[in-house]
């Protein structure tokens, strides 16, 4: 079955080169091209959690090389949970682009440009091998300069630009970090790393996995590596927006910090101080930044900022529950906040404004109810109001805190929590409370676009019942225990020999 | 053991009553609402099935849950009409109730971890630490924004003012004041063992609130809004018995939160009645409406005097064992518990006075005086309700024993013993024998005809202008210590939600100018990380 593996990174690989050799004139074609993609993906990755809780461990060797040698592809309970939340949260944006992309001219070469960032994204989860991963990195990253550039206006122009400044400083860490990893112990395959090192707290290692903390840390946009997200994320087009928000900053930043941290070097304990502190001041100084904006997708950035603070405090605590929590919400915040994002693209769609004091007055609630309802729901999950997702992941994580004697920390996300729920409001008064006292032409958007985020809010509250002990087990239960049982990373390619 | 629901004397006390408000006023709502019929209705069923489901669990994340989602049943019903006036009011009032939330959660979590059981039924936790007042706080803070105790409710005044009369009557007045002390009592009876230092929190806060609440009431000139500060005014006499923490001050309170329920909805109602066929709720506005709303007048009549504490009607019993816990507390404790509960006690007594004074300004401004225009009387669906709360009023206030202490409140508290000589019915009889005797006399002796009614006039020319009841006590407004004070509070500066809300900008503002968007800026600060992080792992 670990024939399955490649197929995350070849499909939207060959996606992209079919569109920008052969698309020219008709883009519905690559509509259809990039939806037929995202859907056998997340049908595949769906299939892959089962075949997680089945298995356990699933290694892909790529030209049948032995694991040491060759690079492996390696699908275990971490990397089924995040290929499952990339790939289901990207088909939901590709279908909301059939409409959205329309007024850009070329959709061919956002499909092209969108399609080989979810190659990399993929790529970063499933593969084995350090350079590798830094390799498909780079590639999700390239992708996305060019995506955040993509209206070629001014503004778009500059954030992409220091997006890419930043981001190259912090591939530029990590790549120095694996070539110090590589010197040490004379091997780049991920399992085989961790088996030399053998969980030692060498000097050396505590350096290399600093400078991951930093390089992982940025893409994560982890307060104070986190100045460039906030003019990166609210330039590019909605849907791009949304994966960034919603699915880059979880792959690239999240999901490598932690594998390599956790997993790799073994550096769990060491680490869980700093990635609280930081976690909870990132959720802090996000919120505080975000309440205070006027632009519907700026705020946006800032509360991604926010939550990410969230999932790194629940990760970085490092206890059964704390690890449930950080992944939950995780998956949670992927839902609700390109939901979100897809939310204010609607509203820019129709109104061609982002700016909650010039959309104040057109009463959006009866002219756009999908949208409103949508944002509403989306809305309430990120603040963690009942019964909606957010709520029971941040009760986990903030009660895995408590559960520790962590109760200064449990306290600051609660009053980031209501920050949050502020803010929102803030959005929904500006955006969607009134009656409509201007007289302006204002239909709802078009019929994608509104599919696209009736199923993501309904995600957001099927998702609730993860809460629940028997769905739970099944969909985080695998990688809460990769994460949880860190040092069992260095034995899976034992496990592959075996079975073969 | 785990256990998911309660069903014990409280919960089904207080079950009893949601369901009576519920059919209450979803019957005057079949009058009043005339828009967005089917929104307002899916609301109010989830709100009244989101109450039964907080009164009957036991687990604490199920009353979260519940709990929560009535804090979004209450946005979504107060922005019916969707003005911008309803908009601010509902986000200002979901941001409160839903922090408050927020700590509740917090507190839950801070209790199971003390007492490691997520239900009712675990072992009553003792506040000797810091951990666990907290705990109580917190929970607390839930239960206060809910009910409407200072500081936690300047959502209150806003919502009476600007939201749909029925939704007023219900959430605010009845439904959310009837959960928020069913939490605070069910806590302080069957989870905690309050010791001196939060009775003392409590009585504080209870006092305080009874006092500068109906302050702010007198000077109201918008009946809504004075009848919303006195919706907060009365949360302090329940939290005022619940902090005495004694069997008798548990019934006190509650009974108090079960008479407020029912004659602050009843006046809510009589606002709704009066504002369907004026129009307005100002009291410049109305005037001389006895005449033409009898009907309605008698129930105002009956629920304000209810409210000031006369007997024979409810308001007084309760506020009167309110009273006895009060001084039950003050003989048996010392030092600063004493000093406060005498405190409470004072303010407990004057607001009641002060209580009376502001209904006479809402019943004269209302039903007495010069009547402006002419109306008619409300209909079936809108009079029901209100006579059936009046009704209620009566009976509480009459058969208090019989009826809530010996039905309600003796299955969960066990006996109540009351001191003081207090025959309700006796006094009653008495003193509908004393009306009686007077109308003989009125109208044996013919009394009426030998005065003669005119209108005011001044140097033989008829006078106009009439006294303004809507300028009743002006001279606490402009006294020389209290107007700074009404200055302050009526620009929002005892806010919470203002108050925060500039401390929230003023960081956000100093992050904003951190946030200078040059590029070297941000490098400069990836640089110091890495720099801390290094100084961090390698300080040794």
């Amino acid at each position: 079955m670990s024939q399955l593996i490649p197929l995350f990174i070849v499909l939207p690989l060959l996606g992209a080169f079919l569109n920008s050799l052969f698309v020219r004139k008709n883009t519905k074609v690559s509509d259809i091209l990039s939806l037929l993609i995202t859907f056998s993906l997340s049908v595949i990755s769906f299939l892959s959690l089962f075949l997680v809780n089945k298995y356990g461990v699933l290694i892909y060797k790529v030209g049948g090389w032995r694991p040491p040698l060759g690079i492996t592809l390696v699908l275990d309970g971490l990397s089924s949970l995040l290929l499952l939340t990339v790939c289901l949260v990207s088909f939901f944006i590709s279908l909301y682009s059939i409409n959205y992309m329309e007024k850009y001219t070329s959709k061919e070469k956002f499909y092209t440009l969108f399609l080989l960032m979810l190659a990399g994204m993929n790529g970063v989860v499933a593969t084995g091998d350090l350079f590798n991963l830094f390799v498909f990195l780079e590639l999700a990253s390239v992708a996305s300069y060019a995506l955040v550039a993509f209206g070629t206006e001014k503004e778009e122009l500059e954030a992409s630009f220091k997006y890419a400044i930043m981001s190259s400083v912090a591939s530029l860490f990590i790549l120095l970090g694996i070539g110090i990893i590589y010197s040490f112990t004379s091997t780049l395959n991920m399992a085989d790393i961790a088996k030399t090192l053998g969980g030692s707290l060498n000097k050396v290692v505590v350096f290399a996995g600093i400078l991951f903390f930093m390089g992982f840390g940025l893409k994560a946009s982890i307060v104070p590596f986190h100045a460039w997200l906030p003019d990166a994320h609210p330039s590019a087009p909605a849907p791009i927006s949304a994966s960034l928000s919603g699915l880059l900053i979880k792959s690239l930043g999240i999901y490598s910090l932690v594998r390599v941290i956790y997993n790799v070097l073994g550096l769990k304990e060491l680490f869980s101080l700093p990635l609280m502190f930081l976690g909870t001041v990132s959720i802090m100084v996000g919120v505080v930044l975000a309440i205070g904006q006027w632009d519907f997708k700026r705020l946006l950035a800032y509360h991604s900022i926010s939550q990410v603070g969230y999932i790194i405090l629940g990760i970085g605590l490092g206890t059964p529950l704390g690890i449930l929590g950080g992944l939950f919400h995780l998956f949670n915040h992927s839902l609700f906040k390109s939901l979100l994002f897809l939310n204010s693209g609607a509203v820019e769609y129709s109104t061609g404004s982002r700016q909650l004091l010039k959309i104040k007055d057109l009463g959006l609630r009866s002219k756009m109810p999908f949208t409103s309802l949508t944002t509403l729901i989306a809305s309430l999950s990120i603040s963690g109001i009942p019964p909606f997702n957010g709520f029971f992941s941040k009760l986990i994580v903030i009660f895995s805190c408590i559960k520790a004697g962590f109760f200064g920390y449990a306290f600051w996300a609660i009053v980031g929590s209501i920050l949050t729920l502020a803010s929102f409001m803030k959005v929904y008064r500006y955006s969607f409370s009134t009656e409509h006292t201007e007289n302006r032409e204002i239909k709802e958007v078009p019929f994608f676009m509104k599919l696209a985020m009736l199923s993501l809010s309904l995600l957001c509250i099927l998702s609730s019942f993860l809460f629940l002990n028997k769905f739970s087990n099944f969909f985080l239960g695998p990688a809460q225990k990769t994460l949880l049982e860190a040092k069992n990373y260095s034995t899976i390619n034992d496990f592959v020999e075996n079975v073969r | 053991m785990r256990s998911l629901v309660i069903f014990d004397g409280l919960s089904k006390f207080i079950g009893v009553f949601v369901v009576l408000f519920t059919v209450l006023i979803f019957i005057y709502s079949l009058a009043f609402i005339k828009r967005r019929r089917f929104y307002y209705y899916f609301w109010f069923i989830l709100t009244f099935l989101a109450s039964l489901g907080v009164v009957f669990s036991s687990n604490f994340v199920l009353i979260l849950i519940f709990w929560g989602f009535l804090g979004l049943s209450l946005f979504s019903l107060i922005n019916l009409d969707r003005t911008s006036q309803q908009a601010d009011t509902a986000k200002k009032t979901f941001i409160i109730v839903g922090g408050s939330d927020a700590f509740l959660l917090l507190g839950f979590l801070i209790l199971t971890y003390l007492s490691g059981s997520i239900d009712f039924s675990g072992n009553k936790l003792e506040i000797n630490s810091l951990l666990s007042l907290f705990s109580f706080l917190f929970i607390g803070i839930g239960c206060f924004a809910k009910a409407g105790l200072m500081p936690f409710h300047t959502w209150i005044p806003d919502v009476s003012q600007h939201a749909p009369l029925p939704v007023v009557a219900y959430l605010p007045a009845s439904i959310d004041k009837l959960l928020g002390i069913y939490l605070l009592a069910r806590v302080i009876k069957d989870v905690f063992i309050l010791n001196g230092l939060a009775k003392v929190i409590l009585i504080f806060l209870g006092g305080f609130t009874v006092i500068s609440a109906v302050m702010m009431a007198l000077i109201q000139h918008n009946i809504r809004r004075l009848l919303g500060f006195h919706a907060i005014s009365q949360v302090g006499y329940m939290v005022l018995g619940l902090g005495c923490g004694s069997i008798l001050g548990l019934a006190g309170g509650l009974f108090h939160m079960l008479n407020n329920a029912l004659y602050k909805a009843c006046l809510f109602l009589t606002a709704g009645n009066v504002e369907e066929k004026t129009g307005s709720s100002e009291l410049e506005d109305l005037g001389g409406l006895a005449k033409f709303m009898p009907l309605t007048f008698l129930g105002g009549l009956i629920s304000a005097l209810s409210i000031s504490g006369i007997p024979p009607l409810n308001g007084f019993v309760s506020k009167w064992i309110v009273y006895q816990a009060l001084i039950d507390l003050v003989g048996n404790s010392s030092g600063s518990l004493k000093i406060v509960g005498s405190l409470g006690l004072v303010f407990a007594l004057v607001g009641s006075g002060l209580t009376l004074a502001s209904f006479l300004k809402f019943l004269g401004g209302v039903f007495l005086g010069k009547s402006k225009k002419k109306v008619k009387e409300g209909n079936f669906f809108l009079l029901f309700p209100v006579l059936v709360l009046a009704g209620f009023c009566v009976i509480f206030g009459i058969f208090f024993r019989e009826t809530v202490l010996n039905i309600f409140l003796k299955p969960y508290l066990g006996e109540i013993k009351i001191y003081g000589l207090w025959e309700a019915s006796l006094a009653t009889l008495l003193i509908i024998f004393g009306l009686v005797l007077g109308l003989l006399i009125f109208f044996i002796f013919s009394l009426k005809k030998k005065f003669r009614q005119d209108n005011l006039f001044v140097g033989g020319e008829e006078e106009e202008a009439q006294p303004l009841v809507s300028d009743f006590y002006t001279s606490f407004r402009k006294m020389r210590f209290l107007a700074p004070v009404y200055d302050k509070a009526c620009q929002g500066f005892f806010d919470i939600y203002q108050v925060l809300k500039k401390i929230t900008f003023s960081f956000a503002n100093f992050l904003k100018y951190l946030h200078n968007g040059v590029l070297p800026t941000y490098l400069v600060w990836c640089l110091l990380g890495v720099l801390g992080l290094f100084l961090a792992f390698f300080r040794f």
